[in-house]
């Protein structure tokens, strides 16, 4: 042989090595530099708080809309939940200054993220982004029940059923099962106001601009809220309270899971550093084992009792 | 100073760890261990009840607090205790310790025991497990999720290295156990010898990754929480954490278990751990709080809130831990040594513990407590482990001693319980008899 296996290994390693590095340290460099792309056929919601006269019908609609009982815990009559919950894809919310000078109220539900947090966290891609439509859909069959997505959306919107044991995972899906059918989602088809409206991703950035531009003054910053906030989203919102007030958090340019799992990502890029890192263990720990074998041997010897490895 | 305990000072110096030796002539059933065992039977019987009632009646978590003490506790937090086949085998085989290598049984099983009780929690947490088969499907992974790291790489490490590395003792057991094995046994060995360095080094990756990956967890919470913990070196200072206690947890219970069951300490071994411990928390300390001063969240930590109660509390018994520990070295102190171990690591599982519990606020009014049967459950599975500790122990070759132990054990069963036959050590002949060719031709 020409060369002997040491020597393969340290011209492979030559080689290896700063590829490894160059894939963990480059690759993402290049991603973080383009903005996200937006699916083709992006449709979304947009909820216009000032037109919003709270009256809830979404609310109920939604439940029918999904065929989920009317959630009346609260009170045992009406339907009337404090929040999202397992049987609430959809809640409206009332916000009021603490001098009750200014309120507002909120249509909550999923955001449609662009870069989805929940469903970068979700370990089989039971919460997924459709490619086209781009909306992020939960699949039963591949869910395991950790809750890791009630804790990565930034919107807190996914909630998880307590009690059964068959518990799902209830957000909002656009109501893709509606759509499929040509229908329009149960909210947006019976607000009275026109306050939530279903479109095009495109179509809605359009007509949120024209609202601003006809009432200047009106609408808090003159933003849409998920035009560019957390990556961009496909629900829409206009308001004209601080949209923190409303449970929308500043969270900047760039998505979630872009900022914070910017290096975890580049490390496991293509698994290249871990094989690299796992041959060189390899390596060392061959000769540390050649070593404590012999030392053990000898041992043997001295003492008579057979070596313990 | 008197000079009787100088004398045992002195006598202590020499002794030397030589040989893994069982704990024999204590009995494997007492009442500690039908306690335990009663703990085990009522956490089996409750988790019945959580599979049929789901997660919301027996447990306190909630909405805002998706995760309870099943996934922060037992999961991230003993699974960091447990992390000692990992640190002290880096120390042992890649850094050429060579003391470590007494260490190393202990390490492999206690990793092993807390890796399997929290994975089976993990399945027991998991609201909807009969989907977990689709980890046999690579690409139906979320490759970037750190849950799906950790749940993967870690179901992985304990099934095949570290249950791997846990077979010699089981083997050697076998060997001594019928002369007509040994053939058998003696091909196995050389087998598993063989393939040792790649499942070693898949020991070592495999941990680091998920390890720090269980820090990555909540790197996706963002904001929620505290930025005294949140940190894009939560990865980084999670992995830490995990060696620096279970190198706490490795030395510290076998020297509980040297003084329950009355065995000699080598001090040279249990020094140098307590040196590589004492680096490993200052530097860990030493980073945490650079990068504290650095991302700015320094003046967070001397507001008169729960944060910075709980912040003041990690560090001090962390670094009160470490300095024990050095003193403990000077002083050829053990008993220091312990202390030093228990509060480094107390403080290394309340800092694992935080980021997802005590430093997670993702709303000011909601609040999680355990409910009595999650405590429960979560005890029993503890128990489980130390139960199968104590088997382990009292049946394997696991704590190390001087080799004089290993021959007063082959004449207590030689001559004191002559009919004991499962023991397996010395059904046939005795010590230096039969051990090996090498041995028999020597002499
Ligand atoms: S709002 Fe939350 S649940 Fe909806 S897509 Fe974004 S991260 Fe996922
Ligand atoms: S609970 Fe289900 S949907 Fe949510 S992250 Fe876990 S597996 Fe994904
Ligand atoms: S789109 Fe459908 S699921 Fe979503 S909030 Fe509206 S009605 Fe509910």
């Amino acid at each position: 042989m020409a060369i002997t296996r040491r020597q393969l290994f340290a011209r492979v390693g030559k080689g290896a090595v700063p590829a490894a590095v160059a894939i963990t340290v480059g690759t993402d460099v290049l991603k973080a530099a383009e903005p996200i792309p937006v699916p083709s056929a992006a449709v979304g919601l947009l909820y216009d708080a000032t037109i919003c006269i709270g009256c809830k019908a979404c609310v109920a609609a939604c439940a029918e809309a999904n065929n989920t009982d009317p959630d009346t815990r609260r009170d045992s009559l009406h339907q009337a939940p404090s929040d999202l919950n397992d049987l609430t894809r959809n809640v409206i919310k009332l916000y009021k200054s603490d001098d009750d000078k200014e309120y507002s109220f909120v249509k909550r539900q999923c955001m449609h993220c662009l870069d989805p947090a929940c469903a970068a966290g979700c370990p089989f891609q039971a919460l997924h982004k459709d490619p086209e439509t781009g909306i992020v859909g939960w699949t039963p069959e591949k869910c395991i029940g950790c809750r890791y997505c009630t804790i990565t959306c930034p919107y807190h919107i996914p909630r998880f059923q307590w009690a059964g044991f068959n518990p799902r995972v209830t957000k909002c899906e656009l109501c893709r099962h509606r759509l499929e059918k040509g229908l329009k989602p149960g909210c947006t088809s019976v607000c009275p106001t026109g306050a939530v409206i279903f479109g095009p991703r495109p179509v809605l950035l359009l007509e949120a601009k024209r609202r601003i531009q006809n009432h200047p003054g009106r609408y808090y910053q003159d933003r849409i809220y998920g035009e560019r906030d957390n990556g961009g989203t496909q629900s829409l919102y206009l308001s004209h309270v601080p949209f923190e007030k409303l449970g929308l958090p500043e969270l900047g340019p760039e998505s979630v899971p872009a900022r914070t799992l910017r290096w975890q990502r580049r490390f496991y890029q293509y698994f290249a550093l871990p094989a690299v890192l796992y041959a060189g263990l390899v390596q060392v720990i061959r000769k540390s084992v050649k070593g404590h074998e012999e030392e053990a041997h000898e041992r043997e010897k001295q003492t008579g009792l057979r070596a313990q490895l | 100073m008197s000079s009787p305990s100088q004398a045992i000072k002195q006598d202590q110096s020499k002794i030397r760890w030589e040989r893994y030796v069982p704990v024999y002539g204590f009995p494997v059933v007492n009442s500690f261990f039908l306690g335990l065992a009663a703990l085990v039977l009522v956490a089996l019987i409750l988790t019945a009840v959580r599979e049929l009632a789901g997660l919301g009646p027996v447990s306190g978590m909630n909405d805002t607090y998706g995760w309870g003490i099943w996934k922060t506790f037992n999961v991230m937090v003993l699974t960091a205790l447990g992390s000692g086949a990992f640190a002290v085998g880096i120390a042992a085989w890649v850094f050429r310790r060579k003391r470590m290598h007494s260490l190393m049984r202990m390490a492999l099983l206690t990793s092993f025991l807390a890796y399997a009780c929290g994975l089976l929690l993990l399945g027991i947490d998991a609201g909807r497990p009969w989907n977990f088969y689709w980890m046999v499907f690579p690409w139906k992974w979320n490759m970037h999720s750190p849950l799906a790291e950790v749940a993967i790489c870690m179901s992985i490490y304990a099934m095949i290295p570290l249950a791997v590395e846990n077979i010699p003792p089981v083997l050697e057991r076998l060997w001594y156990f019928d002369s007509r094995l040994r053939p058998v046994v003696s091909i196995m060995e050389r087998r598993l010898h063989y393939f040792f360095p790649w499942i070693i080094a898949a020991a070592y990756l495999l941990p680091g990754m998920h390890q720090s990956s269980l820090g990555a967890l909540m790197l996706l919470a963002g904001e929620r929480v505290h930025p005294l913990w949140q940190t894009p070196w939560l990865p980084v200072l999670y992995l830490g954490a995990a060696c620096f206690m279970s190198f706490g947890c490795v030395a510290g219970t076998t020297m509980l278990c040297c003084l329950i069951w009355k065995r000699a300490m080598d001090m040279d071994v249990l020094d140098e751990a307590a040196r590589i411990t004492n680096w490993l928390i200052f530097g860990w300390l030493g980073l945490r709080l650079f990068d504290i001063i650095f991302r700015g969240a320094l003046g967070t930590a001397f507001r008169f809130d729960r944060f910075a109660g709980v912040f003041w509390l990690e560090t001090i018994l962390i670094s009160a831990g470490g300095w024990l520990l050095i003193w403990s070295v000077r002083k050829r102190d053990p008993q220091k040594m312990f202390v030093g171990y228990v509060l480094s690591s107390f403080g290394g599982m309340i800092y694992r513990f935080s980021p997802t519990t005590l430093a997670f606020r993702p709303n000011p009014e909601a609040l999680y407590f355990p409910a009595t049967i999650e405590v429960l459950v979560s005890l029993g599975f503890i128990s489980l482990g130390v139960l199968g500790f104590l088997i382990a122990v009292k049946r394997l070759a696991i704590l190390p001693a001087p080799l004089q132990e290993w021959y007063d054990m082959a004449s207590y069963f030689r001559f004191r319980r002559p009919y004991i036959r499962w023991t397996g050590y010395f059904k046939f002949g005795y010590f230096g008899e039969e051990e090996s060719g090498t041995a028999a031709g020597s002499d």
